[in-house]
């Protein structure tokens, strides 16, 4: 049986890859994927705890939800990608900076 | 005899006799070309009423008029008229001379593009010299005491373009601003002791003077009690007043400088009736002087008499010469009223008006054609300097004739009117100084010495400008027939000749060697008259030296028989330079005021100006500490809580980058932050 550390692991190695996506991509779409990516790490990191609770199943069920949002967050995501691309001409964070104070 | 006027028509007359003068100086300076008729209208007018007023009022009533005018808690100030026997005398010379003297000056001033103005003035002159002698109120005698100073000061100063008659305008005006000082405080005396200032009360029906004493050294009147001292005060304030007015010693010197005014000026106001006013005032008050004040008044006249009389001796400007001899002449004035024969004093004042006016006029005669003569031939010689005149008798017959008969008059030689009252006021000095008896014989015999010196000094007038060598030809290089000289027309003629005949002492007594018998002497003398031996040995001895004072000059300078060759001596000096008077009030006085103005000045500038300068410029630097302070403390405070916030600001707007990726480093930085302080706290 795989030790519950591995899995932390990897969740943790997932989330600094997005994270790391996150930061430093400059197309927004990549960004996204690193979000997706650290979303995904945390759900990984709740289906290893499920197996603490083997009645409720509580891990699994939040995973579940936590991917139905997920799906429901990048359908956002991406539409507000769109429309950015509409006005800027561009998909770049770095270089849609008209909020700049 | 009956009264020819009740009291309402006679004070009428009075009104305008004293207002005839005024209109015509509005009127004068309003229609300039007609200035000249309407002065001697104006003058007519006013010698018509007195002329009435005198045969209304002399010898029978007095008019007395008054309405109050002040009032002052327990104090009332009136104004009106008084018209007794001596100001109906006075009224009747001032507007008789002065109708004289304007139609003399209408040729005299002809060629004057000012000449309106110079009748406008004399008409004040006439307006104020007319109230000063009927003034019912010794304040309202103040007022026109001043207003005929200040048309004195005016006429002085007529030709303003001279620098000495500026100057000497100036001078005649302050001098008799200190005497007026005298007359002031004698007034305020006055109106302490008595609550009022009108002359009748106080001289004349109510009698307030004669009731008031002296008693254990105060003086009582009805009203308060003073010091004895006070009364012989105020005889002196009053006596002061006169001084200044009738130029006497010591403030007699601007009289001899006025003589840079018009020459019909000098006659009328300086000879004849301004200067006079002084004497008047004296005799108006005449009451009031106790015996101290009566001694010093005497004393006084005979020295500035014998002094003036001593300058006039040698002066070389024929002006100057009458200028002392008027001096003098009221000197024996002053004298008169002194030893208290007022009579004398009041007889003197007349004739003396005449014939001097006369001296004058004449003298003007004189200088007017050779002032001619000088702008034909454009020559440069001083019209007025005895040196250059001589030998005038045959081209100027009636200027010389009438000139005599005034220096005659003058000298008091028989038949004259000035032997009557140059006399008179002889005849009472013997008589004073005999019941006195020793130190005071020295008065008569003073006042003869001056008496000779005026005979001695008018006669040298006389042969000097009318006898001897006509010089002028040589002078101009020009031989007699190219100088016309010859008198003046009969604008200046008429009035001469009438002075003239005034000058005669038949107009004041029927026998004119009888003193006593004089109508205006005996209308003055409340003393009964008597016959001692002065009255008929005074007038012989002074006489018969008179003669022979006139013979040695006749010599001396009509015939140049002899020369007095004393032009080296001391007294030559001495009274050549008008015994140095000028020079030391020039000298001790005004050096001392412009000295003591200097310190004044100096104070002012340094410690007033100082003291105030020293405040600005402390305020000036108060402020600006004020101003550094505003600026770098409590600006400076505000100014860096701003420039603070607007710094931090700054810093903190470089947060809001607006890329997407900083905010979420950010986020993720404190976070990070929050989660590290958790754990190690």
């Amino acid at each position: 049986m795989i030790p519950l550390q591995h899995f932390l692991l990897v969740g943790a190695i997932l989330f600094c890859l997005g994270l790391f996506a996150v930061i430093t991509r400059k197309n927004a779409i990549q960004i996204l994927m690193g979000i997706e990516l650290m979303i995904n790490a945390s759900i990984l990191n709740l289906v290893a705890f499920g197996k603490y609770d083997k009645i409720n199943n509580t891990g699994q069920i939040f995973a579940l939800f936590i991917i139905v949002l997920a799906a429901a967050a990048v359908a956002v995501a991406l539409v507000i990608i769109l429309n950015l691309y509409k006005r800027a001409k561009t998909i770049d964070p770095t270089q849609t900076d008209t909020l700049q104070g | 005899m009956e009264n020819i006027f009740n009291h309402h028509q006679l004070l009428c007359l009075a009104l305008l006799a004293l207002s005839a003068p005024l209109l015509a100086f509005i009127c004068s300076l309003i229609f300039k070309k007609l200035a000249p008729i309407i002065g001697i209208l104006s003058i007519g007018i006013s010698f018509i009423s007195s002329l009435v007023l005198f045969l209304g009022i002399w010898k029978k009533q007095v008019l007395y008029y008054s309405f109050d005018w002040i009032q002052l808690a327990n104090v009332k100030i009136g104004a009106g008229v008084l018209l007794n026997d001596l100001t109906v005398i006075m009224l009747l010379l001032i507007s008789f001379i002065a109708l004289l003297v304007t139609i003399y000056s209408v040729e005299y001033m002809r060629k004057d593009g000012l000449k309106y103005r110079y009748f406008a003035y004399l008409s004040l002159f006439c307006f104020a010299m007319l109230a000063v002698v009927m003034a019912n109120n010794l304040f309202v005698v103040y007022i026109f005491w001043e207003l005929v100073g200040f048309s004195s000061y005016l006429l002085i100063g007529f030709w303003f373009s001279k620098e000495k008659a500026v100057q000497a305008s100036k001078k005649a005006f302050i001098m008799n601003r200190v005497g007026d000082v005298g007359f002031l405080i004698g007034l305020m005396i006055l109106l302490t002791q008595f609550h009022t200032l009108d002359i009748d009360a106080l001289f004349g029906s109510g009698n307030l003077i004669a009731s008031s004493f002296v008693k254990n050294e105060i003086w009582a009147t009805p009203f308060g009690l003073l010091p004895h001292y006070w009364l012989t005060i105020v005889g002196f304030c009053f006596f002061a007043g006169a001084i200044a007015k009738s130029a006497q010693f010591p403030l007699h010197t601007w009289l001899p400088d006025a003589m840079e005014g018009p020459t019909a000026v000098s006659s009328l106001i300086h000879a004849a009736t301004m200067v006079a006013a002084g004497v008047f005032l004296l005799l108006r008050i005449a009451p009031l002087f106790d015996q101290t004040v009566l001694n010093v008044m005497a004393i006084i006249g005979l020295f500035t008499a014998f002094m003036a009389a001593s300058i006039a001796v040698t002066q070389s400007d024929i002006k100057k010469v009458l200028a002392f001899s008027t001096i003098s002449q009221l000197g024996f004035m002053i004298m008169a009223v002194g030893i208290q024969n007022q009579a004398a004093a009041i007889f003197h004042l007349v004739t003396h008006a005449f014939f001097k006016c006369l001296l004058f006029l004449a003298a003007g005669m004189i200088i007017h054609q050779l002032h001619h003569i000088k702008e034909k031939n454009k020559a440069n010689f001083d019209e007025q300097d005895l040196a250059i005149m001589g030998g005038f008798r045959k081209f100027m017959p009636i200027t010389a004739m009438v000139f005599m008969i005034a220096a005659l008059a003058l000298s008091g030689l028989p038949f004259t009117s000035g032997y009557l009252s140059k006399d008179a006021i002889l005849v009472s000095v013997f008589e004073w100084s005999d019941v006195r008896g020793g130190f005071y014989w020295l008065l008569p015999i003073v006042a003869s010495i001056t008496s000779w010196l005026t005979t001695f000094y008018i006669f040298r007038v006389v042969f000097k400008v009318f006898f001897g060598e006509f010089t002028l030809p040589n002078i101009l290089n020009k031989t007699e027939k190219e100088i016309h000289l010859t008198d003046p027309n009969a604008w200046m003629k008429m009035p001469v000749i009438i002075l003239a005949v005034f000058c005669f002492g038949f107009f004041f007594a029927l026998n004119p060697f009888n003193l006593d018998g004089a109508w205006l002497y005996q209308g003055f003398n409340l003393t009964e008259s008597h016959q001692g031996i002065y009255h008929t040995l005074v007038p012989i001895y002074i006489n018969l030296l008179s003669f022979g004072l006139i013979f040695i000059t006749y010599q001396g300078y009509a015939k140049k028989a002899f020369s007095f060759n004393l032009e080296q001596s001391f007294l030559y000096k001495l009274s050549y330079n008008q015994w140095y008077f000028n020079q030391f009030y020039d000298i001790f006085l005004m050096r001392l005021v412009v000295l003591k103005a200097r310190c004044y000045y100096w104070f002012d500038q340094k410690v007033i100006d100082g003291f105030i300068h020293f405040i600005s410029k402390l305020i000036i630097i108060l402020s600006k500490i004020a101003a550094w302070l505003d600026r770098y403390i409590i600006d400076g405070f505000v100014n860096s809580v701003a420039l603070f916030v607007s710094l931090l600001g700054a810093s903190l707007r470089r947060l809001q980058s607006g890329k997407l990726q900083h905010y979420y480093i950010w986020m993720l930085l404190l976070f990070l932050t929050f989660m590290i302080f958790k754990i190690i706290i």
